[in-house]
């Protein structure tokens, strides 16, 4: 138990510090990345880095003519769309806009902290970018698409939308709605008795970048809509993924070798038996 | 009667995969699953940044040898399905090696086309040229090698070689086969050696030559160390060594460790046709003990030794047989390793005394059924997450049986 605690903590350990390699693919790097930037100062996602990252490192500062309460949203609905392995996070997320706020331009910035064991493919974001699906996207954290979810990293999505553009939905002049389709795939998880392991996802993380009249130098601004909690529908979204069983490793590890040790065996006989190389008549001469 | 030429049947064949690359070309615009191989795209990509001067391997999951990404770069410049023009050309080159080959050891020209529709007809071959994978240039390489053996042009064969295996490693298995049939008893005048040629079945075959003259330990080891084999040796090790360090200067680590590293170390946990697949997924949460590694690894071993040793003298069939049996005990195998035994399989056709019907179609047919039956608990796995990890484990075995069985 202690050995593999500590087996745990050094993986951990290697894959944050060691490794130090936390990349992102950023499909188009022309905007500002809310987690370029948190991963320029810290090397894993782990929420309570964000949530400090959040509140304390991100430049509210230029925010301070934003009328309270000035956009308000509520995630309207939240589900993951398919089966096995590769799904879609839907997210359809409402906001309201007060009329008194004076902004010329406006983009919502989600982030989307995936759970360990769930990873989106950088490229296949970027083929869908290409298409005009998503605008600018980008992923970071542990991109690397092969490694188990006990040997990866957390990563996030970030995903930047005009608020006039192909994923809105204009309700009204001040409200609006973002619909979108994230593709997901589901890592190979550490073993489970049950034969299946869940994940869990979090609400996503809102944030506006808008461009203001009433500051002196039309400052873009960042800041963090309310959350109407009152309105939000979404509830938690487990995600159910096949895992191998414990149980198994000695049974899988026995088959595999006898087959593989007596498919060889036969293979060599037969080998010797239908060359040329005759063994009978050697064996009878010794 | 012959209805008709090698020509036409390599004609039919071009025209064939230029539609179906057009049809590729149709089908990524405009649905959603690509035909396109999911490979190309970082082929692609990597040739991409080649041509911007970067390194190919700054694209995450390129692990091939910097020549393919720069035989790609004018997937940029000229057209996006150049590569795959470029690999259907080598799926063709295969289908017309096959004739040369079959010819040269003298089967009837009937049964060379036959051998060629069985390479350039196979779905499975064609989509993978047209689809962008890679490996019908490997499978050309190879082929290549054989004929320049059989012509006597060994140099051009070590060539060839030291290219194929910096290019894909797998084909480092070929060089014992390679410099066993160099043997100056086998070979005859210019470097030729002699390899079993065609007769109608039923008659006894055409074996090369008997040893009759005494044999000991002195000319062993002169026989051991000929001409042809120290210049096959050092002609394709100077190859490889000078890819690989001028490569090694251009990208450095990264290079080997991405292109030819990975690919010794490579154990993958993630569902494929190997055998070892799941009890890799279940141990890989911890190292694996030295003696698992020697047992997974000794069938390999022991087998292509054993391959080697009994049919070294018919170097097609050594080759198919090596290949088949390497890729069955690998510890990844996906389906575009198929291919690579594939190309060698229609070399030795002509030689099966199995008929077509029913034997024949009974060994494709249960094939083809075991990989299907391997790949439905594949998807339903990965796709509708209703099959346990056992099942498609316990799928592998018998598909293993059925594939070493044919």
């Amino acid at each position: 138990m202690g050995t593999s605690i500590y087996h745990k903590l050094r993986v951990l350990f290697i894959l944050c510090f060691a490794t130090g390699f936390s990349s992102s693919i950023v499909v188009q790097s022309l905007k500002q990345y809310i987690m370029k930037s948190y991963f320029e100062k810290y090397e894993c996602l782990i929420d309570s880095n964000f949530q400090h990252f959040i509140a304390h490192q991100l430049p509210y500062a230029l925010c301070e003519v934003v009328v309270p309460n000035a956009v308000r949203f509520s995630v309207l609905k939240r589900r993951l769309i398919g089966e096995g392995s590769h799904r879609h996070l839907s997210s359809s997320i409402g906001f309201h806009i007060k009329p008194e706020f004076p902004f010329h331009f406006c983009e919502v910035v989600i982030v989307e902290r995936l759970p360990s064991g769930v990873f989106a493919d950088p490229f296949e974001l970027q083929h869908l970018h290409r298409r005009g699906v998503f605008g600018d996207i980008a992923v970071f954290g542990d991109t690397n698409l092969e490694l188990p979810s006990f040997l990866s990293n957390r990563s996030a999505v970030e995903i930047h939308i005009d608020v006039v553009g192909s994923n809105v939905v204009l309700r009204d002049e001040n409200e609006l709605e973002i619909n979108i389709e994230l593709p997901l795939h589901a890592r190979y998880l550490p073993l489970d008795d049950s034969g299946y392991s869940t994940v869990e996802f979090g609400d996503p993380d809102l944030f506006m970048r808008c461009n203001i009249e009433a500051t002196l130098t039309n400052q873009v601004c960042l800041f963090t809509p309310t959350r109407d909690r009152a309105e939000s529908k979404a509830g938690t979204i487990m995600w159910k993924i096949p895992s191998g069983k414990k149980a198994h490793s000695g049974v899988v590890f026995i088959v595999t070798f006898i087959s593989a040790i007596s498919t060889t065996l036969l293979i060599v006989l037969a080998s010797l038996f239908c060359s040329d190389i005759d063994i009978r008549k050697d064996l009878k001469k010794s | 009667m012959k209805l008709f030429d090698v020509w036409s049947v390599l004609l039919f064949s071009a025209i064939f995969r230029v539609l179906l690359i057009l049809y590729g070309e149709w089908q990524d615009t405009h649905m959603e699953v690509r035909y396109t191989d999911v490979d190309y795209l970082v082929f692609s990509d990597a040739a991409s940044l080649m041509a911007s001067g970067d390194s190919p391997f700054k694209r995450t999951t390129y692990r091939y040898s910097p020549l393919l990404a720069f035989l790609l770069i004018p997937n940029s410049i000229v057209h996006r399905s150049w590569g795959k023009f470029l690999f259907s050309a080598g799926d063709l080159l295969v289908g017309l090696f096959i004739h040369t080959i079959l010819k040269q050891r003298k089967v009837p020209e009937d049964l060379c086309i036959y051998s060629v529709m069985v390479w350039l007809l196979n779905p499975f071959t064609f989509t993978i040229g047209t689809r962008g994978n890679c490996e019908p240039i490997v499978c050309a390489m190879i082929l290549w090698i054989i004929i320049c053996l059989m012509s006597g042009n060994v140099f051009q064969a070590a060539l060839w070689y030291g290219l194929v295996v910096h290019f894909r490693i797998y084909p480092i298995v070929y060089a014992l086969p390679i410099i066993l049939v160099l043997d100056p008893r086998f070979v005859r005048s210019g470097l030729k050696p002699l390899l079993l040629n065609w007769s109608a079945l039923g008659k006894a075959p055409q074996r090369s030559t008997k040893v009759t003259h005494p044999y000991n330990v002195w000319t062993a080891l002169r026989g051991i160390f000929t001409r042809g084999r120290i210049m096959f040796g050092l002609v394709s090790g100077t190859v490889f060594l000078s890819c690989t360090v001028f490569f090694f200067y251009l990208y450095e680590w990264e290079f080997l460790h991405e292109a030819l590293l990975y690919h010794l170390t490579r154990t993958d946990p993630r569902h494929n046709f190997s055998i070892y697949f799941y009890n890799i997924y279940l141990h890989s949460e911890h190292e694996f003990s030295l003696m698992e590694k020697l047992i997974s690894f000794l069938p390999q071993f022991i087998l292509q030794l054993v391959v080697i040793f009994c049919f070294a003298q018919d170097l097609p069939f050594c080759l198919f047989v090596q290949t088949v049996a390497f890729i069955t005990f690998n510890k990844v195998i996906t389906a575009q390793y198929f291919v690579w035994f594939f190309s060698l399989l229609p070399l030795i056709l002509p030689w099966t005394k199995m008929k077509l019907k029913w034997e024949g179609l009974c060994c494709i047919l249960l094939w083809m059924g075991a990989q299907i039956h391997w790949l439905m608990w594949g998807y339903l796995l990965e796709f509708k997450d209703t099959a346990p990890y056992f099942n498609n484990k316990s799928m592998q075995i018998p598909a293993m049986l059925i594939n070493l069985s044919e």
